[in-house]
């Protein structure tokens, strides 16, 4: 099942906390009570475990990319899986928890990715930290349209994830700035000579056309090149926003982006999926 | 084990009958309907809404919030969808039973007497909050709340406008807390709600800019609520309005102390985010503290601060 859920509150017991490769860290928690999510959603984390006593800084829990949820075994809760660097105070907190603490989660959030449409060659594009928001996507998306994963990162060993796309079998390209890994250069330029090659077969992993759909994570600036790269070849392109966030379901007003046409939407509720067009990229911070 | 004993939970606030002392503040529970997943709605006294004016604001370009020690700064600049909209479209969606105290601001004296007149009679608005500060809009330039005079003035525009329980929500960047709460009695106010964020500024020592788009924001959490606590005490012996006491509660504990303090009723605010089931457990924690300690009604709280001893 694929669908978002209404939001739940779940202080969940941590299974697994451990460093990943590289500085990125997986964090594993039964969450009881969970309900099921749509690729692409997030959950609000708490910055670090819950401890007995009460603890206000830091104060504002941190959003996180739902990176997979595996389905209950007999009797037992969903597993849900984050993928994350530390890059913070919160994120540090969270690095020491260990298996038996409690994170307190809110969520499913956010709107997710949306279907493939019929006969859609799905490109995904991951830079750094945005590629735990697109696996459980690209996951999807797999079993329904071809698929191509664009993975990049500053040097081998912080591509999140590669072994579980490899092992999901998706046909992915990968690129580093230093060269260590694939492609020596950015994930845009892997992107560009992707949509650049002439459109063929619809083997899953071969050339892309302009029925392609580029979605993409990352950086702000990789996901406007990104877009400018989609929007010249004629694709569609969905890109996944980040932003602080102090609640995460659309109360705060904090997480504000500012649209092409007027006004803003709110990443949380709004998004954090987006079509590229609709976004003032100058406007971001 | 014998059963808890019964505790008297409801207040009255200024006019408003509420069915416990449990608010939460305008700005950080949307229109109602976000929370409903979290927790039943009648579980707590209501909920003060988003602060509307006249038409539709889209607020402040990001970043508009930057966490800081124990706290965090926000300059959303009062996005709303306008009275109209609240009215025809948020009202409606908001579950039978659940009073709603609608936030009044505006850039004029005008505005906000438009946006008192509006919400006079609709169904489900039990009275009115008047938001007199905003740190952070630039238009409207000092806070009606910092100058007695036009605070005066405001208050007075209001009180003629609507037949409403009014409250009016505080600024605490003053010098005398005091002063402003006196004003609005001399108004004729229903109540106080006190306080609002508190002026304050964040910057990036790396980027060397400020954090926020629009440089200053409001400041709320845990961090102010001290200050916050002592200007409840403060106007508690000012003026015999019925004060709703806001700034960083958190838990039942919190909240017992603004209502030892003065306070009739409280508001939850940030908390909210990093919990959204908080203002009904301190709904839950005030009534178990009450029978704990043995005061029948949630009300015997309100004033019962000691002094200290010697």
């Amino acid at each position: 099942m694929n669908e978002p859920t209404t939001a739940i509150r779940a202080d969940a017991e941590i299974v697994e906390n451990r460093a990943d490769g590289g500085s990125t860290w997986r964090l594993r928690l039964r969450v009881d009570g969970w309900r099921g999510y749509r690729a692409g959603q997030f959950a609000m984390l708490s910055p670090g475990p819950l401890t007995g006593a009460l603890r206000w800084d830091p104060l504002l829990p941190r959003p996180m990319a739902i990176y997979r949820v595996s389905a209950p075994q007999a009797g037992d809760a969903a597993q849900l899986e984050v993928l994350y660097k530390v890059v913070g105070r919160g994120t540090a907190l969270l690095a020491g928890a260990r298996p038996g603490d409690r994170v307190r989660l809110v969520g499913p959030l956010g709107n997710g990715f949306p279907e493939p449409a019929d006969g859609e060659r799905v490109i995904v594009v991951g830079g750094g930290t945005g590629i735990a928001s697109l696996f459980a996507f690209a996951c999807h998306a797999a079993a329904r349209a071809p698929v191509l994963g664009l993975l990049g990162a500053s040097t081998a060993g912080e591509i999140m994830g590669l072994e579980d796309f490899r092992d999901r079998g998706i046909p992915l390209r990968t690129s580093t700035e230093d060269g260590s890994e694939g492609t020596r250069g950015r994930v845009t330029d892997l992107l560009e000579a992707a949509l650049a090659e002439p459109a063929t077969s619809r083997t899953a992993g071969g050339p892309a056309s302009a029925r392609a759909t580029v979605y993409a994570c990352g950086p702000t600036a990789m996901m406007r090149r990104c877009a400018e790269i989609a929007a010249a070849r004629g694709s569609r392109c969905l890109v996944s926003l980040e932003n602080h966030m102090a609640c995460g379901f659309g109360v705060c007003l904090g997480c504000a982006a500012p649209l092409a046409k007027e006004g803003f939407a709110l990443v949380c509720r709004d998004g954090p999926v987006f079509d590229a067009s609709s976004i003032d990229w100058a406007g971001l911070p | 084990m014998s059963a808890a004993p019964r505790v008297d939970a409801a207040v009255n606030l200024g006019g408003i009958s509420l069915r416990n002392a449990v608010l939460t503040a305008s700005g950080t529970f949307g229109y109602g309907a976000e929370f409903a997943p979290f927790f039943d709605l009648h579980s707590i006294g209501g909920f003060v809404a988003k602060s509307l004016t006249v038409e539709p604001r889209h607020g402040n370009a990001p970043p508009r919030i930057v966490e800081t020690p124990a706290g965090m700064l926000n300059s959303i600049g009062l996005e709303n969808v306008g009275v109209d909209a609240f009215i025809r479209e948020k009202l409606p969606a908001i579950p039978d039973g659940v009073p709603v105290i609608a936030s009044c601001f505006g850039t004029e004296v005008d505005e906000y007497a438009e946006v008192c007149k509006r919400l006079t009679g609709v169904p489900k608005v039990v009275g009115l909050e008047i938001n007199a500060s905003c740190p952070h809009v630039k238009s409207g330039g000092i806070e009606f709340g910092q100058d007695a005079r036009l605070l005066g003035s405001l208050v007075r525009a209001a009180r003629r406008a609507s037949g409403l329980p009014l409250l009016v929500k505080l600024s605490p960047n003053v010098t005398s807390i005091s002063e402003m709460a006196r004003v609005c009695e001399g108004e004729g106010a229903s109540g106080i709600s006190l306080i609002n964020a508190v002026l304050a500024l964040e910057v990036d020592a790396f980027a060397r800019r400020p954090v926020l788009r629009n440089t200053l924001g409001g400041l709320s959490g845990p961090a102010i609520r001290p200050i916050a606590l002592r200007m409840v005490w403060e106007a508690r012996r000012a003026v015999r309005l019925p004060i709703c006491g806001i700034g960083g509660i958190a838990t039942a504990e919190d909240a017992v102390k603004f209502l030892l303090c003065g306070a009739t009723a409280v508001q939850v605010g940030t908390a909210n985010y990093l919990n959204p089931m908080a203002a009904s457990e301190v709904a839950q924690g005030i009534a178990a503290y009450a029978a704990e300690h043995g005061f029948e009604r949630v009300s015997d709280l309100v004033g019962a601060l000691e002094s200290p001893p010697g």
